[in-house]
């Protein structure tokens, strides 16, 4: 009788031993780590868009363009860019519709002088960029530069 | 359980909404067998188990021809009801016609945990090739079989029994079984939500996943009777909670980490339970008043869990969609991909998260497949790291649920220690 309660409590030790090291499993996956990719800081510069050509220079001017934005509203890239269609849920309490389209003008323009003083942009095509970030609707811009991609061509 | 995520997007309601469905039907049980404690020892026992499966059955009948999520709550109510009335008379019925209380309680006890054995696994098959309302329609000719056996059993099927008119000899095992139960609706709700609605699973891979729970519960069985009542009683409760808080750190979706701390659980109720069930009956206080006791104080233990995990996890969930919606940004905004590509795929991707806002399941690999990621590697990659960091922060939104589950658990494990003295008294 001893003997069966000895294996019973020894093989339910075993299973406590396997459910802690089962939670050990976990942690030792990241459980206790936030998930990735974290939100960067818009005001702290990052690694610039890294694709080539002509689509790459777009992106990277527009992803520029959007952190100064952000940077400049007091919140992240990725609120600004949800919060410009109605159906994410996402909102900025904080600005209204004019105040935010002025930063993020601001933002691309600035974004371009950066790619002009690269040299990614050639100096006699730079005020016809600034032109159009400071002209072309909004939505347009944001829906990935499509307009600047139609000049560049 | 696994009809859950289709009632969801079906109703177009909320994770409080379709708890409900649940609640209902558990707080019907429990309402109606605490209620029957003064009655049940005066009526016969045939008689209740007749009313309680002809109840049953036409309220199963209600529930798979519900049209609405209120009218499928209110069958759900009367289903509940009739539950409670059989399953508080079959325990005596089955005495009687086995002729032993001990044989009976046995039989008993061993068709409760076959249903929840067998329930998940046949759910889930019933919702993937017909639809949520074929588990309900499914449930009615079993129903209307018990009640042919049940008129055919002898009219004097009930047991002579004895009368003592407290059970408090009772209330520490029943306390445990309560939380235990209520700890199990963390499991069951809880788990069947994560693994097919936010995971993606189908019902059938999500009854395989879950099923583990059962599965473990019965292979446990010669383990409990090897282990002294209280070694299994505390031993079992330590594993849920441990089960349990492995289930709140899960780090990402992941079915075999899922599978292994349901299999904790599993074995932690099937060490327990039975030692628990055999505590919880006075047969000197009525076999028929002692069984509806148990039988209502677990079913208040899952609606009090029901009670206070939905809103937990509901209140929980619009911050993660939050946190969940910005890094998918983050990781499209990033995406080595042309703009030519991104820019559909992101409009399309916001066009899923706005079917989210209306209650659907979003499938968020679509706008990449249907942009081409079967071709493109690079897309296809985004694809899978987008939906990855979704899932993972809609998962982890789960933990605050699972850990209060696992104190439910802990919590009876403190009870059975603090009364070993009484628990089995």
């Amino acid at each position: 009788m001893t003997a069966r309660l000895t294996f019973g409590a020894a093989v339910l030790l075993v299973l406590l031993a396997a459910a802690s090291a089962l939670v050990g499993v976990e942690l030792g996956k990241g459980a206790a780590r936030s998930v990735s990719p974290p939100l960067a800081k818009p005001c702290q510069a990052r690694a610039p868009f890294a694709g080539g050509g002509i689509d790459g220079l777009i992106q990277r001017i527009v992803l520029d363009g959007l952190d100064g934005a952000a940077c400049r509203l007091g919140t992240t890239r990725e609120e600004l860019v949800l919060s410009l269609r109605p159906g994410t849920g996402i909102r900025l309490g904080h600005a209204d519709q004019s105040t935010v389209e002025e930063a993020i003008r601001a933002g691309l323009l600035r974004s371009v002088d950066e790619a002009e003083r690269r040299g990614d942009i050639p100096g006699f095509l730079a005020p016809a960029v600034r032109r159009l970030v400071q002209t072309v609707p909004l939505a347009r811009l944001i829906q990935g530069g499509i307009s600047l991609g139609d000049l560049l061509r | 359980m696994l009809a859950l995520p289709e009632l969801y997007g079906h109703f177009h309601t909320s994770i409080e909404g379709v708890s409900w469905v649940v609640t209902a039907y558990n707080a019907a049980v429990a309402v109606t067998a605490l209620a029957l404690i003064a009655l049940v020892h005066r009526v016969r026992a045939r008689g209740i188990l007749v009313a309680g499966l002809l109840v049953f059955f036409l309220a199963s009948l209600a529930c798979s021809l519900a049209v609405s999520l209120p009218l499928l709550i209110a069958a759900r109510c009367v289903q509940g009801a009739g539950a409670a009335l059989l399953l508080a008379a079959s325990l005596p019925v089955l005495g009687a016609l086995t002729g032993s209380v001990a044989r009976g309680a046995a039989i008993w006890t061993l068709a409760g945990t076959f249903g929840i054995a067998l329930g998940p696994a046949l759910g889930g098959v019933l919702t993937q090739v017909f639809d949520w309302r074929a588990i309900f329609a499914a449930q009615a000719p079993v129903a209307a079989l018990g009640l042919i056996a049940a008129l055919a059993a002898p009219r004097r099927a009930a047991l002579e029994e004895g009368w003592r008119s407290s059970l408090t000899r009772t209330w520490p095992a029943n306390a445990c079984l309560g939380l235990l139960f209520g700890a199990l609706v963390g499991v069951l709700f809880l788990a069947v939500l994560l693994v097919i609605t936010v995971w993606g699973y189908s019902p059938i891979t999500g009854a395989a996943i879950v099923s583990v729970l059962p599965v473990a519960t019965l292979v446990s069985r010669p383990l409990g009777r090897r282990l002294g009542g209280l070694t299994a009683i505390c031993g079992g409760a330590a594993l849920v909670a441990a089960g349990l808080v492995a289930l709140a750190l899960l780090p990402s979706p992941s079915a075999w980490l899922a599978a292994a701390a349901l299999a904790f659980c599993g074995i932690g109720l099937g060490l327990a339970v039975p030692t628990l069930s055999d505590a919880a009956l006075d047969p000197a206080a009525g076999l028929a008043r002692s069984g509806t006791f148990t039988v209502g104080v677990r079913h208040l233990g899952l609606v009090l869990a029901l009670a206070s995990i939905a809103p937990l996890l509901a209140a929980g969930l619009p911050a993660a969609g939050r946190q969940a919606k910005l890094r998918a940004a983050t990781v499209l905004l990033d995406a080595p991909v042309g703009l030519s590509t991104k820019v559909p795929v992101a409009l399309d991707l916001a066009g899923e998260f706005e079917r989210a806002r209306a209650g659907e399941i979003p499938d968020l690999a679509k706008p990449f497949d249907d942009h081409g990621a079967g071709s493109d590697p690079k897309l296809a990659a985004t694809r899978d790291t987008l939906v990855g960091t979704i899932e993972e922060t809609i998962t982890r939104a789960f933990r605050p649920a699972f850990l209060l589950s696992a104190g439910l658990a802990a919590l009876a494990l403190a009870v059975a220690l603090v009364a070993r003295r009484r628990v089995l008294e």
